[in-house]
């Protein structure tokens, strides 16, 4: 049986190799042609598009940390009326797919948006008064979604701070400021590392944002696939290796200055109680819903807009006319219900696979301990620490050509591409997950089950997967989720007929039909949401 | 050799730890045997060996007349208690002891539901079948993992540390009730614990193990009495261990070590001279610690900070009293430590 599990675990291993790790390999290789790497290092442009990679990731991360600490720290440590509910209302926009973030941007702030219409009539101009687009635009989004990193993750960390420690600062007379600063922020670093990496390796890899709003501005992703739509496939090749560079670089920086859990793990009492305000009691509610509303004031502009028929809101500050019909028209035309049909089946079916091997991967290295039981780790989060991009770049490069010896099938083109792409980013969410659950199953319960007569399978449907079923909705719903959202690889591989939503909220847009965007937009944010809540058994996390 | 539960040569390795050396033992059908030993002894490697959960690196298993060695857990018909109960959490009191009946224990009725009934009646807790588990007090679970185990009627049942999860006040009385229903049932067990005590009361018959070997089998009173290794002289129960002049103040030989229960020590007008530093009271009786001196003694003291305990009456002496111990029931063993005589 050991032995079994042992051919088993090498298998598993060899075929995540062979999807994860092979393609990137042939990406590499391709890329190391002395002349295209020549070509590229001369380029002065490139390194401006690698600069602005790096430097709009850790804009990112400075913006999101900034905005998501202090409202972590706010909604912890002070209770006021609604609080529990705001806070976990604006946890959402981490979990709502980038591209209908993007969209719900640019209805709101885009020059033909709301707020810019608003200007314009308040202040007479007959034009919009500004044009959302260039780096800052970008960060602005970036800062906009990426805050929820760090505001989860903060919260969690002050969640785990043992009250009794700052009360202890202050017994032995230190002052608020002191206590933050020399007790509460030092154990706050692993959780805001944490989020520091989480927001750099999006940032880095983010595509939606500096697609729709960078213009001639240009970052990696979007100059990856620029090139690759031009035909240039040995320079996006290189630009693919030099951005996957820089990710394997910056985690492994952020790893290390993740530093060591003692810390927190020393503390293991509970959180003190958040501050019921007497005074300023008033003015905080306020604040804080005006700023959640702020904050969400995206996802409802998005709402309404899909509620404006096509062709019906021309200068007018509020759109004149609100119906259903934008909703009408995606069920009743085909062409528009194909892409909503592929993109759930398309996610069901990455899911569903990612699922199948996060189980067993869980049983082969934390039940069997298979040898490879490392590498098979490694392959499941590898495709974390790349961007999309690179993924999708890899993807396309492997399973062009026809070389059955050296392992490459022509899968690009058919409907098989986007299912394994998506399976491909689904894997490390799925597999962190699940392996987390089966880490905290007591191996004995498995045992117990076996002792009693149960076989194999009867484990694990009576036993294992019952008890593993909140890591299993929790990585099920995470990987649907991206999968139905994603935006970057499918607009590398898709093809007509296997167009995911997030195409065809493109085309909307570039037809201008933004009540049809936008209604595709909310679906994806219900279906989302939806997924999400089921995902977390029911709580929204908070 | 006609052993109901049989274990030939048992080995087993973990990387380069031997967790069991070449481990016999026989077991006669009804008996109750205590594994008994420190931590890394061997004697939960033992039990996962009985329970199939791991294989051996040699030695056979032998069940009923059966060859077991290979058969995987599920067809051994064996019942286990473990550790911390290991109850299902997402099944009920109910369907928990069904698990091992083959079926959903919801059924209302029928051989399954008298089944899960009697089980639990067993255990004293009928009418418990839709209660959570999560809601019972840590006796109550336990009772529920002893009545899972039992329900499938097993061959052997299989106790890991059964006691060891619930509080001290509770563990006595419930140690008796164990004993209880695996006697009722007649079932052929095996415990492991690392509590003397517990091995002592549950087990008709003790198994000390030490570093994956059998260092001695026999019944409570044998082990006590007649220990056959100094190991085992210390490990069960108190003992005093002297070397030396003062080992041979009390009646050993030259270049044995001896061991003297603190019982079996008491306040004499002569013998080895010591002043009682402490004494603990416990009731019926009170422990004193003597610092036993040379003076008396054929030959000055090499230990000069002995301690010694001693058991007698509340009364018996004071602290700061000067005192001659005198022992009955020496053990004495050769020293292994080859500490020379003094």
């Amino acid at each position: 049986m050991n032995r079994r599990a042992e051919l088993i675990g090498w298998v598993l291993a060899a075929s995540l190799a062979w999807i994860v790790a092979y393609p990137i390999l042939i990406v590499v290789r391709d890329a190391t042609h002395a002349s295209t790497i020549t070509a590229f290092v001369r380029r002065p442009s490139e390194w401006q598009v690698l600069w602005a990679s790096i430097w709009i990731s850790l804009a990112s991360v400075a913006l999101a940390a900034a905005v998501g600490v202090p409202l972590a720290f706010l909604f912890t440590r002070v209770a006021f009326p609604g609080s529990r509910m705001l806070g976990a209302l604006i946890a959402l926009p981490a979990v709502l797919p980038p591209l209908v973030g993007v969209i719900a941007f640019l209805f709101l702030y885009g020059e033909s948006g709301f707020v810019a219409r608003g200007m314009q009539a308040l202040l007479g101009l007959d034009h919009s008064p500004w044009h959302l687009q260039g780096a800052g635009a970008i960060l602005l989004v970036h800062a906009y979604s990426m805050y929820v990193y760090f505001y989860l993750l903060t919260r969690a960390g002050l969640a785990r701070i043992d009250g009794s420690m700052i009360e202890a600062a202050q017994a032995l007379g230190a002052s608020r400021w002191t206590t933050l600063r020399r007790v509460t922020l030092p154990l706050l670093r692993p959780a805001l590392a944490g989020a520091a990496l989480l927001t750099f390796m999006t940032a880095l890899g983010s595509f939606s944002a500096p697609y729709v709003f960078g213009g001639g501005f240009r970052v990696m992703p979007t100059q990856i696939v620029a090139s690759k739509l031009n035909g240039d496939i040995p320079r996006a090749m290189v630009e693919t290796v030099a951005l996957a560079l820089v990710a394997l670089v910056a985690l492994g920086l952020l790893r290390r200055s993740e530093g060591e859990d003692v810390l927190v793990a020393l503390g293991k009492g509970t959180a003190p109680p958040p501050r019921v305000l007497v005074g300023s009691r008033g003015l905080v509610t306020t604040a804080a819903w005006l700023l959640a509303v702020f904050l969400l004031l995206p996802h409802l502009t998005l709402l309404l807009i899909s509620l404006v028929p096509y062709a019906t809101w021309t200068t007018e500050t509020l759109p004149p006319v609100l119906t259903l019909d934008n909703y009408r028209r995606l069920f009743a035309e085909s062409d528009r219900l194909e892409p909503l049909v592929n993109s759930l089946w398309m996610a069901a079916v990455a899911t569903a696979g990612a699922l199948v091997i996060a189980l067993l991967a869980g049983w082969l290295t934390v039940r069997r301990r298979v040898r490879p039981r490392r590498l098979i780790e490694h392959f499941v989060a590898l495709p974390w620490a790349l961007p999309g991009t690179v993924f999708a770049l890899a993807l396309a490069t492997a399973f062009s050509v026809s070389r059955p010896l050296a392992l490459r099938w022509v899968l690009v083109g058919t409907a098989a591409i986007l299912p394994l792409a998506y399976f491909v980013r689904s894997l490390p969410l799925a597999g962190r997950a699940v392996l987390a659950g089966y880490r905290q199953l007591d191996p004995a319960l498995e045992e117990a089950a076996a002792i009693l007569g149960a076989g194999r399978w009867r484990v694990l449907w009576r036993v294992t997967v019952p008890l593993l079923r909140p890591s299993l909705a929790a990585g099920a719903s995470l990987a649907f989720v991206t999968a139905l959202g994603d935006f970057v690889t499918s607009i590398v591989l898709y093809t007509y007929n296997t167009r995911p939503i997030s195409i065809e909220i493109l085309s909307s847009l570039r037809l201008n039909e933004l009540g049809i965007a936008a209604a595709f937009g909310v679906l994806l944010m219900v279906v989302s949401g939806a997924a999400l809540l089921v995902g977390s058994g029911g709580h929204v996390r908070s | 050799m006609n052993a109901y539960l049989r274990t030939e040569e048992l080995s087993k390795r973990f990387g380069a730890t031997v967790a069991l050396e070449r481990f016999s033992i026989a077991i006669e059908r009804g008996e109750i045997l205590a594994l008994l030993g420190p931590s890394g002894s061997g004697k939960t490697t033992t039990l996962r060996l009985l329970a199939g959960f791991e294989t051996p690196d040699a030695g056979r298993i032998w069940l009923d007349g059966e060859d077991i060695t290979g058969l995987p857990p599920a067809r051994r018909r064996s019942g286990m208690v473990f550790q911390h109960y290991a109850l299902f959490p997402h099944l009920d009191v109910g369907e928990n002891v069904a698990f091992g009946l083959g079926g959903s224990g919801k059924e209302e009725g029928g051989s399954m539901a008298q089944r899960v009934r009697g089980a639990l009646e067993l255990v004293q807790l009928a009418g418990f079948e839709r209660r959570k588990v999560q809601e019972l007090s840590g006796g109550q679970q336990q009772r529920v993992a002893l009545a899972r185990a039992l329900a499938p009627e097993p061959r052997v049942l299989l106790l890991d540390e059964p006691l060891s999860n619930l509080d001290p006040a509770l563990r006595e009385r419930t140690r008796r009730e164990l004993r209880h229903v695996i006697k009722r049932v007649g079932i052929t067990s095996v415990l492991v614990t690392h509590e003397q005590e517990e091995a002592f009361d549950l087990g008709d018959r003790v198994a000390v193990l030490r570093d994956g070997r059998l260092e001695q089998l026999g019944t409570a009173d044998e082990l006590y009495e007649r220990p056959r290794t100094l190991f085992v002289a210390t490990f069960v129960g108190r003992a005093n261990v002297l070397r030396g002049g003062i080992a041979r103040a009390l009646g050993g030989k030259p270049g044995d070590v001896v061991v003297v229960r603190p019982e079996r020590l008491r306040f004499a007008a002569q013998g080895l001279a010591g002043v009682v530093r402490e004494r603990r009271y416990t009731g019926a009786a009170a422990f004193y610690s003597v610092e036993a001196h040379g003076d008396g003694a054929a030959a000055p003291v090499a230990q000069s900070t002995l301690r010694i305990e001693v058991q007698a009456s509340p009364d018996a002496a004071a602290i700061g009293d000067t005192v001659h111990l005198q022992a009955s029931g020496v053990l004495a063993f050769p020293d292994d430590r080859g500490t020379p005589a003094a």
